[in-house]
């Protein structure tokens, strides 16, 4: 039997039971704080009975670990990049303040603007979700402002956070009606549990790109929640490796119509590591367009989790939905998982969805190697050309 | 420049090249025809070192080197080129970029300085000119959206940019409508050379209109039957496989 969810607030450290929030945090967030505290206690620890975790060593979430040097922290190269450090301590700016983007810690935003996350899959199996709130360390809002439509301009958020005990990042984005822009996540932290709400506001298209390349015993847990207003256009890109466990879920919710949602994801696994990459798409309105494309390699004794699923509910005729999983195996011993769902309650809907798991394809690498390329660099092409076809922006 | 000596080899588990033989000298080009089979795939794909296609007994010496002991990057490297039947698609991969990478690393093996970005560019844009093809197909990713006769002429084109000593065409004339057959066998002809040997795997004669044989064989059942000059083609145009059985 597993034991509860209130254990877990262990594995933020000593002392941390309701103390996580700096001081001079309002009492609303306090509140919303002890009201996580109190719904953990009927919430399990994540186990492998859990659908959404079963593919994944959940002991991991709690084993002892040293922290880790945390790589260099990338520079602002030009004009067009903001960047913007989160951590235990707050945010750091190294870079000027645009005038259309405003960023705030979490703990300074008002009442009024806070969205509650809520996962719509498996919800008794989300206990990540609840302790990250039970036990909020930080975390952004970030607004972008209408008149911002410079999609070349890169906003990046880099997480840092070295240290043996789990760190929980609250953020939420509010994106304005056809603003254009791209934000930039980097992981480079230690034990990171990250919870995100999206607003994308009427007209907006937003280019987002997410990058964690983690150390051997890093793990990082994150729960997106997003919401694309009419015509809202989203291109999502994430790429992944290493770090003893990563788990991912994403939730996109269509809040009006003529949108569209493009997610790309490039997953790779070596050694023992455990990547999950889950992504539920809400078709809940008429008309929108979700585009759901994952290439995962494992290799070694390493496995990686894929699955993409989409709900279209009674009413949301004309969804489109693409879903397209292909996995590659470098190694007997790696595993991969690879599930595409699609649940159908409309009836107007075009939707296909495919899943492929294999080695390098033999007739391919053997035509690079014909035109003189050896075979360890062959097999390089092979993977990159892989990779290409999840590269959505 | 080649002799095959007495091959037998094995495509998978089944025995397909059964005691063949066949001497190529430098400069020559010779036609290999033969009912759907007979193993002249099958021939090409062990010549380049396809897994798979494995030598029971016999011999292949290329160049003074036991060919079949070379792996496929080190027999390309030598100067061997196989033109594929059915090209292969690399998405993501661009044509100039494969080929500078294949280039190089032929370069290398060679023990020859590698070719900079501006010198192989230079390079690429006076061989397509003088295949007479599209510079578009560079930046295109290889193979991919490629029409069939757009696979075939990518195939003549990186056999220019790699000027091999032994180029294989399997079936390079398939799928081709009249215009591209041109180009491909124009291809083929600038490439020509006193040093340059081509062995020409083919169904039809047309494609020997284009390009003149010294010798044309015909392979069946796993060895050459019979050899001739372009006039056997015409021969095998006219009648078919069945007379020879006779």
């Amino acid at each position: 039997m597993a034991g509860s969810m209130s254990e877990a607030m262990t594995w933020l450290g000593p002392a941390e039971s309701g103390q996580s929030l700096p001081a001079g945090a309002p009492q609303w967030l306090r509140d919303k704080q002890q009201a996580a505290i109190q719904q953990l206690s009927s919430m399990s620890v994540p186990h492998r009975k859990m659908e959404i975790w079963r593919y994944a060593d959940v002991n991991r979430l709690q084993a002892q670990m040293t922290a880790e040097n945390a790589p260099e922290l990338p520079t602002p190269n030009a004009v067009d990049h903001t960047v913007i450090v989160v951590s235990q301590q707050g945010i750091q700016w190294h870079s000027d303040q645009p005038d259309w983007l405003t960023v705030e810690p979490i703990s300074q935003m008002a009442a009024a603007d806070w969205q509650d996350v809520q996962p719509q899959a498996h919800p008794s199996e989300q206990g990540m979700v609840v302790l990250n709130q039970a036990g909020l360390h930080g975390g952004v809002f970030l607004v972008v402002a209408a008149e911002q439509t410079n999609p070349a301009h890169v906003v990046e958020l880099i997480y840092v956070h070295e240290g043996e005990h789990w760190l929980n990042l609250r953020n939420q984005f509010k994106l304005a009606s056809n603003c254009q822009v791209t934000i930039k996540e980097t992981h480079v932290g230690d034990r990171i549990n990250l919870v995100s709400h999206w607003a994308v506001g009427p007209g907006a298209q937003v280019k987002r790109e997410v990058t964690s390349r983690l150390q051997p015993e890093a793990m990082l847990v994150q729960f997106d929640h997003m919401e694309l207003a009419d015509g809202a256009d989203v291109r999502a890109m994430h790429q992944r490796s290493n770090g003893a466990l990563q788990h991912h879920q994403r939730q996109v919710q269509f809040a009006g119509v003529g949108a569209k949602y493009v997610s790309g994801s490039i997953n790779k696994s070596i050694l023992n590591n455990n990547i999950c990459d889950i992504v539920n798409v809400i078709h809940n309105q008429k008309n929108n367009r979700s585009e759901v494309t994952h290439r995962s390699i494992a290799k070694d004794q390493s496995q990686i989790f894929n699955n993409a699923r989409a709900l279209v509910a009674v009413g949301a005729d004309q969804s489109e939905i693409e879903q397209d999983l292909k996995n590659i195996l470098l190694s007997a011993d790696a595993k991969i998982f690879s599930k595409p769902e699609l649940e159908v309650y409309a009836d107007e809907v075009v939707a296909a969805h495919g899943s492929t798991i294999g080695a390098l394809d033999e007739q391919s690498l053997f035509y690079l190697q014909s035109r003189g390329i050896e075979l360890t660099q062959a097999r390089e092409i092979m993977i990159e050309s892989f990779e290409q076809e999840a590269q959505v922006c | 420049m080649l002799k095959i000596d007495q091959v037998v080899a094995n495509a998978g588990d089944k025995e397909i090249l059964k005691g063949l033989n066949l001497t190529v000298k430098p400069g020559e080009v010779h036609a290999i025809m033969g009912p759907n089979g007979a193993g002249k795939s099958t021939l090409g794909n062990l010549l380049a070192g396809m897994p798979h296609v494995e030598l029971t007994s016999g011999s292949v010496e290329y160049m003074g080197k036991n060919l079949l002991e070379l792996e496929p990057e080190e027999r390309a490297a030598e100067g061997v080129f196989l033109a594929f039947q059915y090209p292969v698609e690399i998405p993501g991969v661009n044509n100039m970029y494969f080929l500078r990478t294949a280039l190089n690393s032929q370069r290398k093996y060679r023990g020859e300085e590698p070719m900079d970005s501006a010198q192989f560019l230079r390079m690429v844009k006076q061989k397509i000119k003088d295949l007479n093809m599209r510079d578009d197909l560079l930046k295109r990713p290889v193979n991919v959206g490629f029409s069939g006769g757009e696979k075939k002429r990518n195939e003549v084109f990186q056999m220019g940019v790699l000027e091999p000593k032994l180029a294989i065409l399997d079936e390079t004339d398939s799928g081709l409508d009249i215009d591209a057959l041109k180009i491909v066998a124009d291809g083929v002809n600038q490439l020509r050379s006193p040093d340059r040997s081509f062995i020409i795997i083919t169904h039809y004669q047309r494609l020997l209109d284009h390009i003149q044989p010294d010798y044309v064989h015909v392979l069946a059942d796993g060895k050459i039957v019979k050899s001739g000059d372009k006039g056997l083609a015409l021969e095998l145009e006219e009648q078919g496989y069945g007379w020879l059985n006779e």
